[in-house]
């Protein structure tokens, strides 16, 4: 059931997941946005706002503001937003206790885990979003863990200093009962610059076909496939905390329910890195009594499927 | 555990074949797509070499067109260079492969193709497919370069050198719409042949008309009444009557995939692996090829993942979820994703349902009758410990 539109003001508008925005600027037509915020009431859908990184003219302004939304911009032009996409550059000046969204590399943070410290004194809760899945290779297993495991000791210093600061990869899977995945096609689609509906916006960007238009309602064919209970290697899946990015997934695979390798391998090194966690936060103390991550043998699910 | 490995690997030899048959779906057939040593080499290097693909127990080297054995004389070396590498490889399909053909037939007298078989004449499985009388058979076998002319006479002059070396082998009939009143007239002539096993199918694209479901429906209760009037059930074998289909399916216990794409690799003239030939471009109607890989970089594991992990539940509409008599209703994979509303393999095709429902109604009949003929003659035990194995393969 739908539940979300994120309305993307301008294909410059900030980047916040698994897809690059557009070079130039293409500002969405103002009749577009009114017919998106109309459907969105009419829908009861919540929404989010992706900003470009200039001024809007005010009468923009003043339709968004006609229905309660999230922003997303970036954290070098608004640092108001609720949630910021940002860079090392930027981080001196978020503002604390912000929500902040991090691209970085694969092996990046393999080899800088270090680099994100500054950010967990700072900030309620930290995103980190790996854009180059694909170069993940099985021989990265080893130190995509410890780099996990570093960033582990340092969140937990943080809680010892009473800062429950959360980190998407490693914290989220402490509390989650179930798949939390980002479930676009099914909870959420998103309005272009060109006022028509895609799945996401890198389906947008990828030159997918628009999903229907705020005039005609959201028309997904095969809309089944991007449900949970139609991914056959997610559906029995506990990495919780896993994207189950349907875009990556058809990068990979072909196949908007079928995840690659290489996502389902790092989902189930934070979800075993979530677990190492749980343990060394009981050894301080007591900690979600009853939650346990339990023991497995594989990090691609696909390994354990039976015919 | 999943059966992620291999259990055929397909060469397309070539894209050319001497007949233009009306319901082919290969819908890109050419002359010019052929197939070079070098890259069949190249192919067969990587599979050897490749524990992650060659880690079934055993495999069939399939040869396909087209006509396959048009190219006869490079499929030949190509079998000599698979059986030095696995000599040499010291591999463990070595001993443990069969070479597969499906032919017209057309040139299985030829000296090449006989002096190809007596080569390899304990690891060869080839069918030839001959569609029934020669009227029915001629309705769509017809020539490329005469499509008035029908084939039957070129290759039923060589069934009885083929059932001479391949007594067991079974003939592969494929029904379109025109072909549904000739059914138990062919499939008698089959026998007649000496063909003790008929494989038949209807085709899986959209072609079927209002009433087909009868017409096959009176055709097949035809021929069941001549199977059993002629006792031919105790010798002879027919996939069309299974006592095994038209039955509810388990969601959980019965949740396989039918189709065997992903198990079922296959290269092309280009050097290009597809999960199986209906994925090539010279099979496909509406859609873009389905690549996976090339004998060059290899195969992308990831793109396999959708084939290996397809169930039955996933793929079908709720009707075939709650259908009744749903044991036995096949599909074709790549049939599947040329008629999806989307580019994906998850959409099950139901352009058989009323053609499959047809068949399940006759088919009850058939053993009803048969059962009940038996029970009188007392010979139900008798025929349960001797009945024919039905294989009933789809592809």
């Amino acid at each position: 059931m739908l539940k979300y539109l994120v309305i993307l003001l301008d294909d410059s508008a900030v980047s916040y997941c698994h897809y690059e925005s557009g070079k130039e600027r293409k500002l969405i037509s103002l009749e577009a946005l009114k017919s998106a915020i109309l459907f969105a009431m009419k829908e009861n859908l919540n929404v989010h706002i992706v900003w470009p990184d200039y001024e809007l003219p005010k009468d923009y302004k003043e339709i968004i503001n006609g229905i309660d939304h999230i922003n997303f911009a970036d954290a070098s032009f608004a640092h108001d937003a609720d949630i910021l996409v940002a860079n090392p550059l930027d981080w001196d000046n978020i503002p604390e206790k912000s929500v902040v969204v991090v691209k970085t590399g694969i092996r990046d943070f393999i080899e800088k885990p270090e680099v994100f410290l500054p950010l967990l004194k700072r900030v309620a809760r930290l995103n980190i979003l790996f854009e180059d899945i694909s170069v993940f290779k099985d021989e990265m297993v080893t130190g995509f863990s410890y780099a996990l495991d570093f960033l582990t000791d340092a969140i937990i210093e943080q809680y010892k200093k009473q800062n429950k600061v959360q980190v998407n990869i490693l914290t989220d899977r402490l509390i989650l009962d179930q798949m939390n995945n980002c479930n676009a096609g099914d909870e959420s689609v998103t309005l272009a610059p060109d006022g028509q509906f895609y799945v996401c916006p890198a389906f947008y960007f990828g030159g997918e076909k628009s999903v229907g238009n705020p005039n005609e309602g959201v028309h997904i064919k095969n809309s089944q496939l991007f449900r949970l209970d139609h991914a056959p290697i997610c559906r029995n899946c506990d990495a919780y905390q896993c994207n189950r990015c349907v875009w990556l997934n058809k990068q990979q695979t072909l196949e908007v329910n079928t995840p690659g390798h290489e996502q389902c391998v790092i989902c189930h090194l934070e979800r075993n890195a979530s677990k190492r966690m749980l343990d060394k936060i009981r050894e301080i103390g007591e900690f979600l009594p009853g939650k346990e991550i339990p023991d497995i043998d594989y990090l691609d699910p696909f390994e354990k499927i039976e015919k | 555990m999943l059966e992620k490995t291999v259990r055929t690997f397909t060469f397309i030899v070539t894209k050319d074949c001497q007949l233009a048959c009306k319901y082919c779906y290969l819908v890109g057939k050419n002359d010019k797509e052929r197939m070079s040593f070098n890259t069949a080499k190249a192919a067969i290097d990587y599979v050897l070499s490749d524990s992650y693909i060659s880690s079934s127990h055993g495999i069939d080297f399939s040869f396909i067109g087209g006509e396959p054995f048009l190219e006869i004389e490079l499929i030949d070396r190509i079998c000599d260079y698979i059986k030095s590498e696995l000599f040499w490889r010291n591999h463990h399909w070595f001993d443990n492969y069969v070479f597969s053909f499906s032919t017209n037939g057309i040139n299985y007298n030829s000296k090449e193709v006989q002096n190809f078989i007596k080569k390899n004449y304990t690891h060869l499985s080839i069918g030839i497919t001959i569609d029934g009388t020669k009227l029915k058979h001629d309705i769509n076998r017809v020539w490329k370069d005469n499509p008035n002319k029908g084939s039957y006479d070129d290759v039923v002059k060589n069934i009885p050198l083929w059932l001479s070396q391949y007594p067991d082998e079974a003939t592969k009939v494929t029904i379109s719409s025109a072909d549904l009143p000739y059914i138990t007239e062919s499939v008698l002539h089959l026998y007649s042949l000496g063909i003790h096993t008929v494989n038949i199918n209807v085709v899986f694209e959209d072609v079927w008309k209002d009433g087909d479901d009868n017409l096959f429906e009176n055709e097949l209760i035809k021929l069941a009444d001549a199977i059993i009037e002629g006792s031919y059930y105790m010798d002879y074998e027919c996939s069309l009557f299974s006592d095994g289909i038209g039955k509810p399916l388990d969601p959980v216990n019965d949740n396989g995939n039918w189709c065997g794409s992903g198990h079922m690799l296959s290269v092309d003239a280009a050097g290009n692996f597809y999960p199986c030939t209906r994925f090539a471009a010279y099979s496909l109607r509406e859609k873009k090829p389905v690549i996976i890989g090339n004998v060059r970089a290899g195969i992308d594991k990831n793109k396999l993942r959708p084939f290996l992990t397809l169930d039955r539940l996933t793929q079908s509409p709720q009707k075939c979820i709650n259908c009744e008599v749903a044991s036995g209703c096949a599909w074709c994979q790549g049939e599947n994703y040329d008629a999806a509303d989307t580019n994906t393999i998850y959409q099950r095709s139901t352009a058989i349902c009323k053609m499959h429902k047809a068949r399940v109604r006759a088919n009850n009949y058939y053993w009803n009758k048969l059962f009940r003929k038996l029970e009188l003659e007392g010979k139900r035990e008798e025929f349960e410990l001797n009945r024919p194995k039905n294989q009933n393969p789809i592809c």
